[in-house]
């Protein structure tokens, strides 16, 4: 694959929204959100150096969308080609975990797979962590590792693009005229940009450093209370569920239009308390520990053994947004040494 | 393009039957044939409404109309239990595993149902029956609350019992009019000697609390857990293996199941809720 240098990233991305719709991050207040690229706008784009708060499942999954008309029934449309800017390496293995679901089963989302196809992703390097990342936990990086079209890395006096997709490779090809030739000395200057932000990572995530494997921790969450610990915290508010990349709860509900009968596709969240519910009135998970060890154990434990990844991506958002601020990574420390506790019980049994 | 999986077919009621007070089966007309396997379930979509899971009770042999039995449980049921004839619906699926009754070959094969459970047996109780000679035997035991809360009265207190090769028995939790069978709840009426384990399967299906005691009567009788087979009825939304709502465990209910080995679930402690 292709890489090319930019000195400036406006006529590179002006370039992209001629072609189609471009979502770039934007910072509003605190946090960055995706707006529509507006190449007119008087102010610079802003090369976001921390993922924005805004998920990439809103452009493939939005929170509410028709599902169904009938009795005629009607095609989906397909949709249109649009590109975004600035997804973080945890975004673009956000969207491979929900590829599994939605584009790779038995069962394909129409839905879904039409906005995949048609979607262009542009990915960023991270250079300031925030305290709630800890992608370094769950096999992440700062820095794209693949799954995206283009790649930004921002070194001193302008920007690396590189190819990750052939889509991404017949976009460099066609404008090669606009890129420079990548020199050694700017991807020393790159690596050592993505090991500075490594290094970051790794205080930010010293003290929750974990000695065994992701599954095995949650796995032990059987026989621990730690989760109904969390529930102590826990408001209900479903916002972790919400702002996570990878959580794709929905639920199926019908609506009468004037001429026609719609099914239309929601968000839900395994943490609400009748979610599970049944018309009998049983409910597997009636407290709200159960349902937060249901959510981890689904994230660390049942997706890895199905699609063989683990489907936390280390983003931090649902840190970031609990309103009980319950920290995922004290529990699975928490959890990490009581199992390292057990181990050396066993260890003093056998001998 | 793939078809849509969120795209029913159109359907009409075309009868409704009154099975007890609480339990209807509607006689459904799909617009085109619809093919299905014994213990598979359909998400029926009342238009404008909603939609709710339910395994057909009908045979899988006939494909141009299908019947579903339904109990009035909640809001979907309740306004469907208010239809008349004519009724527009919709379907989606089928969806799942049902049970795999080629295994089921020259075996003997326990059936154990209560109340609403008897609808996906009785689609499997037909099958069975359309190739009696395929088993050894088919060795049914129902329960329900009253004699009035059975369902498929016209047929199980009658014609079904008199078929070769099958064996009847039911029971009651309490005894009203002219009962002279049993009384109790169903396991009182499972007995080691009905089946020869070593060469039976079994098959439960009726409410949680039910399913549990059976299970855990069956595992007594030296049962292997991998020759229970369980109708594990949950919350399923989508039927395709995406919504989680009706998660055990890592397995999606729509998409692995509804039927179920015990050996497959016992290991989640929220089989039975």
């Amino acid at each position: 694959m292709k890489a090319g240098f930019v000195k400036q990233l406006k006529p590179l991305l002006d370039t992209v929204a001629e072609q189609m719709e471009l979502y770039v991050p934007k910072k509003t207040g605190e946090y960055y959100i995706y707006t529509k690229y507006d190449p007119s706008a008087e102010e610079p784009v802003e090369f976001n150096n921390i993922r924005p708060c805004a998920t990439a499942k809103e452009f493939l999954f939005p929170v509410c969308e028709l599902a169904a008309i009938f009795p005629e029934p009607s095609e989906p449309e397909e949709t249109k080609p649009f590109a975004v800017f600035g997804l973080k390496d945890c975004d673009l293995r956000s969207i491979e975990i929900l590829d599994k679901v939605f584009a790779e089963e038995e069962f394909l989302d129409p839905l879904y797979v039409s906005r995949r196809r048609n979607m262009f992703t542009i990915s960023s390097d991270c250079f300031e962590p925030t305290e709630n990342c800890f992608c370094n936990l769950c096999g992440g990086e700062p820095f794209a590792q693949s799954g995206f079209d283009l790649n930004v890395a921002e070194i001193s006096d302008g920007f690396i693009i590189e190819a990750g997709s052939q889509k991404g490779q017949d976009f460099i090809d066609k404008y090669s005229e606009n890129f420079s030739d990548v020199t050694d000395a700017m991807l020393a200057q790159r690596d050592e940009n993505r090991a500075a932000t490594q290094k970051k990572l790794e205080e930010i995530n010293a003290k929750y450093q974990l000695d065994m494997p992701l599954k095995e921790i949650v796995e032990s969450g059987e026989d621990s209370d730690v989760f109904d610990e969390d529930a102590k915290d826990c408001v209900e508010c479903q916002g972790c569920t919400r702002i996570c990349p990878t959580c794709h709860c929905f639920y199926l509900y019908d609506t009468k239009q004037k001429d026609y009968f719609a099914k239309m596709k929601m968000w839900d969240s395994c943490l609400r308390q009748s979610y599970a519910e049944v018309a009998g009135g049983q409910n597997p998970r009636k407290i709200t520990g159960d349902r937060i060890k249901h959510r981890l154990t689904h994230k660390f434990v049942y997706f890895l053994e199905r699609y063989g990844l683990t489907m936390c991506v280390g983003c931090g958002r649902c840190i970031e947004t609990c309103a009980g601020g319950i920290d995922m990574r004290e529990a699975l420390k928490k959890l990490n040494e009581e199992l390292k506790g057990k181990d050396r019980k066993k260890a003093k049994v056998s001998k | 393009m793939n078809r849509n999986p969120y795209q029913p077919i159109n359907g009409e009621i075309v009868e409704i039957i009154d099975e007890s007070p609480t339990i209807k089966s509607f006689v459904v007309v799909p617009e085109e044939p619809f093919i299905f396997e014994t213990g598979q379930f359909v998400e029926l979509t009342l238009p404008g409404e909603g939609e709710a899971p339910f395994t057909p009770s009908s045979s899988p042999t006939e494909t141009e109309k299908m019947e579903i039995t339904i109990m009035k449980a909640g809001r979907v049921t309740g306004l469907l239990h208010a239809c008349n004839n004519g009724q527009k619906v919709g379907i989606r699926g089928p969806y799942g595993n049902g049970y795999p009754v080629d295994d089921f070959v020259g075996k003997e094969v326990y059936i154990v149902g209560g109340g609403v459970g008897l609808a996906p047996i009785r689609s499997l109780f037909l099958t069975l029956v359309e190739r009696i000679k395929d088993f050894k035997s088919v060795v049914c035991r129902f329960g329900a609350k009253t004699p009035e809360d059975f369902i498929y009265k016209k047929t199980l207190f009658g014609p079904w019992q008199k078929i070769a090769g099958v064996d009847i028995r039911l029971t009651v939790d309490e005894a009203k009019g002219d009962w002279k069978d049993n009384v109790g709840v169903v396991t009182t009426i499972l007995e080691p000697k009905d089946v020869k384990i070593k060469d039976a399967v079994a098959v439960v299906c009726g409410p949680p609390i039910m399913m549990k005691f059976v299970t855990l009567k069956l595992l007594d009788f030296g049962f292997a857990a991998e020759k229970i087979y369980l109708s594990m009825e949950k919350n399923m939304s989508c039927g395709i293996g995406k919504c989680g709502h009706c998660m055990i465990g890592k397995y999606y209910v729509c998409k692995d199941g509804p039927v179920f080995t015990y050996e497959q679930v016992k290991g989640y402690r929220d089989i039975w809720a």
